[in-house]
């Protein structure tokens, strides 16, 4: 009986704490701005926001231009004052930073945020990336989440740029199948006129060109019709599009919908296609090291990377938005709407670790190199 | 009288500490090259397998025979006109010498990607030289993304390193030997050729054996030049190696340094036997002698346009296309460039806090950070002066090896060194990190012209001071420092200029508070921002144009 007295009163002691915990919380929710905690968030979610401010600071390693993240970056310090210490590197520097840092155990960074989803999910199926079950889960589609360590944060289609003073109007191409029987129809005329990444010498292009190829297994010709026509392989989209711009070269493949908005707006000769028959769709993969300095401040970046509002400004700074309920031209709705079911979303996940295997990436170039020999 | 050489405790301490500096990201890519993981991985495992990757690649023979080929040749361009540049400016009375002068050292501050760049918009295929060319001359002779296109821009670009090695050692040489060919009936060609160049056999050797591992380095040009046709040289092909199996695989990178310091470590033994003989050339003796010019006569105009062509064709027709680029906002085939004209481009930079930030950073590290560099320098060129020892050896050789890094494998090693030494740690993320990488990157350069000074200083000076009974310490500061100081001063400014160009080297240390402008252009590159990038290169190139001028107009002399 004493012992069931006992444990009664410890339970209402510990009822009368949760109440106190809880009013002193109520407080210090007052304090904030009414929208810091969206819909959906478990009550306890103050706590990572107070834990995440105490670490003052999130630092976080990116592919993504400083240029193009600022707006998120000041809405985020702006929300919960903690400030944001942006790098700004290429995904194979991020890399390599991040798996060095990892191992000297001088911890590394709260967020590692890259448009190469395969090291990413690398990295992750290494063991370096943070367990944590986002609340923005539910809103974002299955194939975006990895084992609740590696998420997608856009929805970039993969898009052909061409120059209309170069290409006529009857040449574009409106599909994989038809830029492939216009380079075999007319490769004379297109005779270095093409330009893609090198799947050699890039880790873009080499994913890009396999998952072509696991979507239509008719790439293969693509890729024969562009070794005729002579083309022109780069390392970087910006080159690509910079000499397409100046009419060196007319038409580029696979270019992040993301770069070819920009430099639409500012080359009036550029146009973006997304073929018809199917689009790849990329995305940037975010996740919270497992040797970050401040994981709390991580996940609250995360989880506000994800939200509708953090959303909402990707979709306006033209890096596409990956949530269904996000509204604007720059979303997956606006981009599903567009496609139908033409859209092949990379998935985030261990699949992509196929193509890190040393023996099977070996074999795609040896095949590649040979569909483009003339 | 190297018997009475003094203060050796102190000129191995300093040798000791050099190499501790040097061998430490050199031993850790060594290491790193038989190993199956990068280093730190506690899977990696002792082994022959990267070796055996790379030596079985015909991509990497390829490379190697491209790079190979590019040395040589522009070596070949570049100290023959490096030579001539220094002879008509420092030894003739060619017109327009302080005009030329500085403009002579822009190509050494130009980033060579965006001098590349540069090219594509003039000369490449629709570069609007090109398309203004096939209007009215035809087809255009040249094709910007050829081979030999590319070793002639790198000699062309190069010859500024040699003509600051040989001008400096010119002015050092009295003239009267030069006055008495010229006396006796010699023509100016004859008196460069049989009597100055041959006098300053020593700086030129140094800076062709130079060159030559700059060959070796050369990113940028190949970068853009040979991306849309393949052509690979070996700091190319590294990049290749990278995302040949996907994921970075460091001891392939670290094979490939192997092979270029395999290839260093003679070119050091050969520079050695042929300096042995340095003693030959020692010409600043303890009497003073009033130079005079040689007179060009019906080759003064000729010798001026040869330079102003180089010139133009080096510097003038790249910057055209920079800064064309930096003011349109499109370029090229069916273009109006007038409809195009806009201030965007740099109005955007302005808005770019990493842009300003890394300006500041990049003027530090120039200047300050140089003269700290170019201290540096001077401390282990008078350790090594005037001492025949084993300990002079060692250190010529390993002096070379950072320089047989490529600048971004050396970013990455000294990033690692940085990473995994404890002491170290908390200083990576600042711009010290960044400089120590510079100075040690650019180590060989430094020191040789340090060193350059030094050979041209005659021992009796130091050898009077000594027997007056000043000590070591006392000869060095009181005769040997002041004796080489405009070399300094003059080697403090080449610093300077390289440190602001430097591009490759930081990445890795790249971060809020480290941004220069080097890794700020290469890193937005990669993100395709070309405008920033143009503006980013223009703004970086005035700027140091006018401190230059400044500079010189404040009566800083370059040369004694």
């Amino acid at each position: 009986m004493i012992s069931a007295y006992s444990i009664s009163g410890t339970l209402q002691r510990a009822a009368f704490a949760a109440v106190a915990g809880f009013m002193a919380f109520g407080v210090q929710i007052q304090s904030l701005p009414a929208q810091s905690l969206p819909a959906g968030y478990p009550a306890d979610y103050q706590t990572l926001v107070d834990a995440a401010k105490k670490e003052g600071t999130v630092t976080v390693y990116a592919t993504t231009d400083a240029k193009a993240a600022a707006p998120l970056i000041k809405d985020f310090e702006a929300l919960y004052g903690i400030k944001i210490e942006y790098n700004d590197l290429n995904s194979t520097e991020l890399y390599n930073r991040l798996i060095a840092e990892s191992a000297a155990g001088t911890g590394t960074a709260d967020i590692s945020w890259s448009s190469a989803p395969d090291l990413q999910i690398k990295l992750a199926a290494d063991g370096l990336a943070l367990a944590y079950a986002s609340p923005e889960i539910p809103l974002l589609p299955k194939w975006a989440v990895m084992e609740n360590m590696a998420y997608g944060t856009t929805y970039e289609p993969m898009a052909i740029i061409y120059n209309k003073s170069q290409v006529p109007a009857e040449d574009v191409p409106q599909s994989h199948k038809d830029l492939a029987k216009l380079l075999a129809t007319k490769a004379a005329a297109y005779k270095g006129k093409i330009t893609a990444y090198d799947p050699e010498r890039s880790g873009v292009g080499f994913l890009m060109m396999n998952r072509d190829v696991k979507a239509d297994p008719a790439s293969w010709d693509l890729f024969k019709a562009m070794g005729a026509a002579d083309i022109k392989v780069y390392t970087s989209a910006g080159a690509m599009i910079e000499k397409v711009g100046s009419g060196e070269h007319s038409i580029a493949y696979n270019i992040f919908a993301s770069y070819g908005l920009l430099s639409i707006k500012k080359n009036p000769n550029l146009v973006m296609v997304w073929p018809k028959d199917y689009t790849l769709i990329a995305t940037r993969v975010a996740f919270i090291p497992s040797k970050a300095k401040h994981p709390a401040a991580g996940k609250l970046f995360l989880d506000y990377l994800l939200s509708k509002r953090g959303q909402s400004i990707i979709a306006k700074g033209e890096l596409f938005s990956i949530r269904g309920d996000v509204e604007g031209k720059e979303t997956a709705k606006a981009v599903d709407d567009l496609l139908g079911d033409k859209a092949r979303p990379i998935p985030v996940s261990r699949e992509l670790l196929e193509t890190l295997e040393q023996s099977k990436r070996l074999e795609f170039l040896n095949q590649w190199q040979a569909a483009i020999k003339k | 009288m190297s018997t009475a050489v003094a203060g050796t405790s102190t000129r191995r301490i300093v040798i000791a500490v050099t190499a501790l500096f040097v061998l430490a990201p050199i031993l850790l890519i060594t290491y790193q090259s038989f190993l199956t993981a990068p280093f730190f991985d506690p899977k990696a495992q002792l082994s022959l397998w990267a070796y055996e990757f790379v030596f079985r690649e015909p991509d990497f023979w390829r490379a190697l025979g491209t790079t190979a080929m590019l040395a040589v040749g522009m070596t070949a361009i570049s100290v023959p006109l490096g030579a001539l540049l220094a002879f008509l400016m420092t030894r003739t009375d060619m017109p327009g010498r302080n005009v030329l002068e500085p403009l002579l050292l822009v190509p050494i501050f130009l980033s060579p990607l965006v001098l590349a760049f540069g090219y594509v918009v003039t000369i490449g295929p629709v570069g609007f030289v090109t398309v203004w060319w096939k209007q009215y001359l035809g087809n255009p002779v040249w094709d910007i993304y050829s081979f030999s296109s590319l070793v002639v821009i790198a000699g062309l670009t190069h010859a500024p390193h040699v003509y600051l090695y040989a001008s400096s050692a010119l002015r050092s040489l009295p003239g009267d030997l030069e006055e008495a060919a010229r006396v006796t009936g010699a023509k100016p060609g004859r008196v460069a050729m049989d009597v100055s160049l041959p006098m300053i056999t020593p700086a030129l050797l140094f800076s062709g054996v130079l060159i030559f591992f700059l060959g070796f380095e050369v990113f940028g040009l190949p970068l853009i030049l040979g991306d849309p046709q393949g052509l690979l040289v070996l700091s190319t092909y590294l990049y290749k190696l990278t995302n040949k199996l996907g994921v970075p695989s460091y001891q392939l990178m670290a094979v490939v340094v192997m092979v270029i310091i395999a290839v260093a470590l003679p070119l050091v033994f050969v520079q050695r036997l042929l300096l042995r003989t340095a003693q030959r050339f020692i010409a600043v003796r303890g009497k003073a002698v009033r130079t005079n010019l040689v007179a060009l006569r019906a080759w003064r105009w000729p010798a001026f346009l040869l330079i102003a062509g180089w010139f133009a064709g080096t510097v003038m027709l790249p910057m055209m296309g920079l800064v064309l680029r930096s003011f349109v906002s499109s370029w090229g085939l069916g273009i109006n460039l007038i409809d195009v004209l806009t201030l965007d481009n740099y109005i955007e930079l302005f808005d770019d806090s990493e842009v300003v930030s890394a300006i500041i950073n990049t003027l530090a590290i120039a200047t300050i950070g140089g003269a700290l560099s170019i201290g540096c320098y001077t401390v282990i060129a008078l350790a090594q002066h005037r001492w025949t020892s084993a300990w002079v050896r060692f250190a010529d050789y390993i002096v070379m090896l950072p320089r047989a890094m490529p600048g971004i494998v050396a970013g990455l090693a000294i990033f690692w060194v940085f990473l995994f030494t404890k002491p170290l740690a908390p200083l990576r993320t600042t711009l010290f990190a960044v400089w120590v990488a510079y100075t040690l990157v650019w180590l060989a350069y430094g020191l040789r012209l340090v060193q350059s000074a030094l050979l041209q200083v005659a021992p009796e000076l130091e050898e009077a001071a000594r027997v007056t009974g000043a000590g070591l310490g006392r000869a060095m500061r009181d005769v040997t420092i002041p004796l080489i100081k405009h070399g300094m001063l003059a080697a403090w400014l080449l610093i300077l200029l390289i440190f602001v160009r430097e591009y490759s080297t930081a990445v890795y240390l790249l971060g809020p508070g480290t941004e220069v402008i080097g890794s700020l252009v290469v890193s937005r590159w990669g993100g395709g921002a070309i405008d920033i990038v143009t503006c980013l290169s223009c703004i970086n190139v005035a700027l140091i144009s006018l401190g230059l001028l400044v500079a010189l107009r404040l009566g800083v002399k370059l040369h004694g």
